[in-house]
C-alpha cells in the first residue's frame, strides 16, 4: 500500500519498516554490532543513522548492512539532532530493552565464545563432560528403577 | 650434480641441505691433530760459483711464486655488527602457558620460565604433570596462550643455562664395534638434572595447584579438530 | 571517473602589453582530482571565452567543502549531454548529503540510463531545492511523504559458515 493513502487500515505481513525513529543494528563497518536509529531516509538504498548512546557516528548507511529491530522511537521528527535523539532513546529505554532481549544475549554469548581463550575452551569441555556423565548416570539409574 | 638431478635449469631435485647431508662431508671431519712436521728453515745457504757472486747466498727453501696479482684484490670489510639478543614476542612473559608445535613434545602445553642467553625459551611441563622436562624451545615453534601461571616464587637455578642442555660428546666407536652393539649401554639419567628438575617444579606445581583445572589443562594436549578455524581462534 | 570533489578554479589569460590586467574567471568544477579539475577548467573556458591553456594561467584552485555534510538535501542538476544522435538538456533531481555526492550519483545515472560517459556530460548548474513544492520529479517527491515507511522485503543473509546445507532463501 502506498504510504499516506488515507484511512484504509494498513495490512501488511511485515512487522518492521524502514522509517524515521526505527532502531537498527549496524551489521558492517567499524561500528558493527552496535545499535543506531534511522534519523532520516535518504533514498531507497540508504538512510542517515545516528547512535549517540552507542557511539555510532551520524552517517549515511546502506540498508544492506543494517538489520531492523522491533524497536521504534515514536514521534521522532525528521532529521532530529543528536541531543534530542539521545533524550528520546533514554526516555524509551531502548538500550535496556535490547540488552534484555534474547537476540542481544545470543550475540553477546557468541562474542564471548569467540573471544574465549584456550584455557576457557578447555574448561567448557570439562564442564560438558561432567554434564554428560551426570545425565548418563541418572538415565541408567532411572532405567534400572523402571525395569 | 649426480646426486641432485636437475628438474629444471639450475634447479636441482634436492635442496642445499639435502645435498650436503647426502655428501656427508661432515663425517670425514678430522678431529685428531696432524703429526708435527719437522720445521724447515726459511732459507738455506748455498755456495755459488763466479767471482762476483760472493761465494755464498741465502736461498729461500720455498720459491716465491712468479705470479702476483696485477691489481689489488679487494678484501671484504669485517663486519663489526654483533648479533643482539633475540627479541621475545610480547605475548610471551614468564609464566605464560605455551603450546609446543614441533618436536617430540608437540601438542603439549608447557610453562615458560625464562629466556636463555641463546635466545631460546626455557620451559618446563612440569615433568610430573605432562612429562615435559626442563627444555629449550625456539619461540617460532610455539603458540603463546593468554593463560599465565604465577611463577613469582619459582627460582630457576643459575646452573640451568644453555650448557646445561649441551649434549656430552660421545666417545668415538669403531664401525665394527658399533655393529655389534659395543658401547651401547644405556646411560643413566644424570642425578643432578633430576634434582634440578624437581627443585624447579616443586614451586611451579604449588602455584599450578592453586588454580582450578590448570593442572588438567597442562596435562591435556592440544590439537585442531575438524570444526576449528585456526585463523579465528584466540589463545 | 571516481569519487568527486568540488573545486573552485580561478584563471586568466597571460597579461600582455595591450591588456596588462586580464579578467579573472572563476568556475566551480566537479572532478576526481586537481589535475582533472584544471583540465576541465580550460575545456570550458575556451568554449566560453577567447582563452586557452597555452597562453593562460591558473591563479588559484581550492576545494569547496560541503557546509552541512550531515544534512540530507535535495539537489537539482541541470546538465547537457551528447547522446549518440544529438545534444540534449536535462534536469535531474537527487537526494544526497553533499553537492559532490549528488554529482557522482548523476554521472552514474547518466551512464546507466543513457550510456553517457563523463566526457559527454556537461554540468550547467547544481542547486539545492529548499522548498518542497519546487521538487519536480516524482521519484524524489515520494521520499518526502510525511510518515514515509517501507519494509525491506528481499533480505539476503550471508552465512559465516564454510558450507551451507541448503541454499539461502532471500524471500519470505
Amino acid at each position: 500500500m502506498h504510504p499516506g493513502t488515507g484511512r484504509l487500515k494498513r495490512q501488511s505481513t511485515f512487522k518492521r519498516f524502514v522509517e524515521v525513529g526505527r532502531v537498527v543494528l549496524v551489521n558492517d563497518g567499524p561500528s558493527a554490532g552496535k545499535l543506531a536509529v534511522i534519523v532520516e531516509i535518504i533514498d531507497h538504498n540508504r538512510a542517515l543513522i545516528d547512535g549517540p548512546t552507542t557511539s555510532v557516528p551520524r552517517q549515511a548507511f546502506p540498508y544492506r548492512n543494517l538489520i531492523l529491530t522491533p524497536y521504534t522511537l515514536a514521534n521522532l521528527p525528521r532529521a532530529a539532532g543528536s541531543g534530542p535523539l539521545k533524550k528520546a532513546l533514554e526516555k524509551a529505554g531502548v538500550l535496556e530493552k535490547w540488552e534484555q532481549s534474547g537476540w542481544a544475549k545470543k550475540l553477546a554469548a557468541r562474542q564471548t565464545r569467540k573471544n574465549s581463550s584456550d584455557f576457557d575452551r578447555f574448561q567448557v569441555q570439562l564442564a560438558k563432560k561432567s554434564r554428560r556423565d551426570l545425565v548418563r548416570k541418572a538415565y541408567v539409574k532411572e532405567k534400572k528403577a523402571s525395569a | 650434480m649426480a646426486r641432485s638431478q636437475p628438474i629444471a635449469p639450475n634447479v636441482g631435485r634436492l635442496s642445499r641441505s639435502q645435498v650436503s647431508a647426502k655428501r656427508g662431508l661432515f663425517k670425514g671431519k678430522k678431529t685428531s691433530a696432524a703429526p708435527a712436521k719437522p720445521e724447515t728453515p726459511a732459507h738455506t745457504e748455498k755456495t755459488v760459483g763466479g767471482k762476483a757472486n760472493g761465494e755464498k747466498r741465502l736461498v729461500p727453501t720455498n720459491k716465491a711464486s712468479k705470479y702476483y696479482p696485477a691489481e689489488d684484490v679487494r678484501k671484504p670489510r669485517v663486519s663489526r655488527k654483533t648479533p643482539g639478543k633475540t627479541a621475545l614476542r610480547s605475548s610471551i612473559t614468564p609464566g605464560t602457558v605455551l603450546i609446543l608445535l614441533a618436536g617430540r613434545f608437540s601438542g603439549k602445553r608447557v610453562v615458560f620460565l625464562k629466556q636463555l642467553d641463546s635466545g631460546l625459551l626455557l620451559v618446563s611441563g612440569p615433568f610430573k604433570i605432562n612429562g615435559v622436562p626442563l627444555r629449550r624451545v625456539s619461540q617460532a615453534y610455539v603458540i603463546a596462550t593468554s593463560t599465565k601461571v604465577d611463577i613469582s616464587n619459582v627460582t630457576v637455578p643459575e646452573t640451568v643455562n644453555d650448557s646445561f642442555f649441551a649434549k656430552a660428546k660421545a666417545a668415538k666407536s669403531t664401525k665394527e664395534g658399533e655393529f655389534f652393539g659395543e658401547g651401547k649401554e644405556k646411560k643413566a639419567f644424570p642425578e643432578e638434572k633430576k634434582s634440578e628438575q624437581k627443585a624447579v617444579d616443586a614451586a611451579l606445581l604449588a602455584s599450578i595447584k592453586k588454580v582450578d583445572n590448570l593442572a588438567k589443562y597442562l596435562k591435556a594436549s592440544w590439537g585442531l579438530s575438524k570444526s576449528d578455524r585456526f585463523h579465528e581462534l584466540k589463545f | 571517473m571516481g569519487r568527486f570533489t568540488e573545486y573552485s578554479v580561478v584563471g586568466r589569460t597571460l597579461p600582455t602589453e595591450s591588456d596588462p590586467a586580464p579578467k579573472l574567471y572563476r568556475m566551480r568544477i566537479f572532478a576526481p582530482n586537481e589535475v582533472v579539475a584544471k583540465s576541465r577548467y580550460w575545456y570550458y573556458l575556451r568554449q566560453l571565452k577567447k582563452a586557452k591553456k597555452a597562453n593562460g594561467e591558473i591563479v588559484a584552485i581550492n576545494v569547496i567543502h560541503e557546509a552541512k555534510p550531515l544534512k540530507v538535501k535535495n539537489f537539482a542538476i541541470w546538465l547537457r549531454y551528447d547522446s549518440r544522435s544529438g545534444t540534449h538538456n536535462m534536469v535531474k533531481e537527487f537526494r544526497a548529503l553533499s553537492r559532490a555526492e549528488a554529482v557522482e550519483a548523476m554521472y552514474q545515472d547518466m551512464a546507466a540510463r543513457h550510456r553517457a560517459r563523463f566526457r559527454n556530460v556537461q554540468i550547467l548548474r547544481v542547486a539545492e531545492i529548499e522548498k518542497k513544492d519546487d521538487i519536480r520529479r516524482p521519484y524524489i517527491k515520494q521520499l518526502l511523504e510525511p510518515g514515509l515507511k517501507f519494509p525491506l522485503p528481499h533480505r539476503r543473509t550471508t552465512s559465516k559458515a564454510w558450507y551451507a546445507a541448503s541454499r539461502p532463501s532471500t524471500w519470505a
